[in-house]
């Protein structure tokens, strides 16, 4: 049986995935507007990238859960800084790109971290989880 | 007589911004992080509660760190 914060944790994932669809859906078209193909590249590559990482949070914190304490913090520091070393990657790779509208993605971006964050408080004030035990 | 140098910097300053985008999250989510095993070590019946809430305050100092490494692509 699932128990409280799986249920939590199932429910971020499944609406952080829901916002970053519809952000790229929305930011394909106004980078379209504004900068044509590559703006339609950027805002679903922004969309993506920044949703996967929200989603590895979110996993690393479900998983670790299920080992002891020590488990618990290598998993989700050790996801934390992988984490940031792939998306410093992924920028440096992108910086330099041709055909690609820099402003587009990080608008994508910020708009899908800071939707992730709403829905991620949302969940949390409203979410019930028992005092005791998981 | 020729001016000299004594301090020359060459590069891009934009590192410099990244830099500054990786310490505060980083010293954030350390933090977050030490103040949820100090709670954990105080009242180990809260374990699950406190790492629930822990994701909220990694989340929200993760996407200070998000939004600080994409700023070169407005900030050019």
């Amino acid at each position: 049986m699932a128990n409280s914060s799986d249920t939590l944790f199932s429910k971020a994932l499944r609406l952080s995935t829901l916002l970053a669809v519809a952000i790229a859906i929305v930011g394909s078209l106004l980078g379209y507007l504004f900068y044509q193909l590559p703006g339609v590249f950027a805002a679903l590559l922004g969309a993506g990238v920044s949703a996967l990482f929200g989603t590895m949070t979110i996993l690393s914190i479900w998983f670790g859960g299920k080992f002891s304490l020590n488990g618990f913090y290598a998993t989700v520091l050790g996801g934390w800084l992988f984490k940031f070393l792939l998306f410093a990657g992924v920028l440096l790779a992108l910086q330099n790109a041709e055909g690609f509208a820099g402003p587009v993605f990080f608008f994508a971006v910020v708009a899908t971290v800071l939707g992730g964050l709403a829905i991620d408080s949302w969940l949390v004030l409203k979410g019930r989880v028992p005092t005791v035990g998981n | 007589m020729d001016a000299v140098n004594i301090a020359e910097l060459s590069g891009n300053i934009a590192v410099v911004g990244y830099g500054l985008a990786a310490i505060g999250p980083g010293i954030g989510v350390g933090l977050v992080v030490s103040k949820t095993i100090e709670s954990i070590a105080r009242q180990p019946e809260l374990a699950g509660r406190l790492q629930v809430t822990m994701w909220l305050g990694i989340a929200f100092t993760e996407a200070l760190a998000l939004i600080g490494l994409a700023t070169p692509f407005i900030f050019v």
